[in-house]
């Protein structure tokens, strides 16, 4: 498998957030997003196996979900808005047609200035 | 991707535009013609695209304007096209934009996804990379929580299949 940390997700946001601003949040997570109709080397077909869903929480409300399917890219990027009101968790959650579940969290922050 | 120095596609469908209405002014070019080089909304080509509209607008009237497309005017490799949506649409408790649809036509899969948002986000602002089968009309298609619903969309030429 060339893939070895499948569902390894990471979360970038902006170095210091102001409350109330709107920031933008950069995602990623690796996961080959095979959409079923390619053959491996030997011409056995390979099986869809993909993300089906990302999930935004922040400080435990829901902010967004995406429904994914196979044509989203291998390793899919994403980046969203998220309203800095408070101070709190973000968690991100990708859930794939294997059923596992993946998770990242990054935590917002106010500065203290 | 190599876009430095490209212009964006907006910029280039606006300059296309411009010529277009200089045409026009001109004469020279019958408006049913004009017209047909940049359609108000993009004929649905086939039952899969039809399907989707059926089981996610209902026959709802669809308004072109209020959210933008981008996306390159030509994808070397079909399997990472960059897709970016916006919207000023507002994003308030009781006013908002709850899902955003993105439809490839010619795609196996031609809902490539759906992006459910709430007031939280404080905006309207997504952008990934999605694979491309081959040249197509690309749609996104915003509907707010009083099921409104608006449209961009852009044809992008593909050059490698994407998707096998």
């Amino acid at each position: 498998m060339m893939h070895t940390d499948i569902g390894n997700g990471r979360l970038r946001l902006p170095a210091k957030i102001r409350q109330g601003e709107i920031i933008t949040v950069h995602s990623i997570v690796t996961h080959p997003m095979d959409t079923g109709l390619f053959r491996d080397a030997s011409g056995d077909p390979i099986p869809p196996f993909f993300i089906k869903e990302m999930r935004v929480d922040f400080a435990g409300v829901l902010v967004a979900r995406f429904e994914w399917s196979t044509g989203i890219s291998k390793d899919p990027v994403m980046s969203f808005p998220l309203k800095a009101d408070r101070e709190g968790t973000l968690l991100v959650t990708w859930t794939d047609n294997a059923g596992a579940v993946f998770r990242q969290s990054a935590a917002i922050a106010f500065d203290a200035a | 991707m190599a876009t430095d120095g490209a212009k964006t596609r907006r910029e280039f469908v606006q300059a296309c535009g411009l010529a277009a209405g200089t045409l026009a002014l001109s004469g020279a070019v019958p408006r049913a013609l004009l017209a047909a080089t940049e359609p108000e909304h993009p004929e649905i080509p086939n039952e899969n695209v039809a399907k989707v509209y059926r089981e996610c607008f209902g026959g709802r009237p669809i308004t072109k304007g209020q959210l933008s497309l981008d996306m390159p005017l030509i994808a070397e490799d079909g399997r990472v096209v960059p897709v970016i949506i916006e919207s000023a649409l507002p994003m308030a408790e009781g006013e908002y934009v709850k899902t955003v649809r993105l439809i490839v036509d010619h795609n196996p899969d031609a809902l490539l996804a759906s992006f459910h948002l709430t007031p939280g986000m404080g905006r309207v602002e997504l952008s990934t990379r999605i694979k491309m089968k081959r040249t197509t009309w690309v749609r996104a298609i915003a509907e707010t929580s009083d099921g409104r619903l608006f449209a961009d969309y852009a044809k992008v030429n593909v050059t490698l299949n994407g998707c096998g």
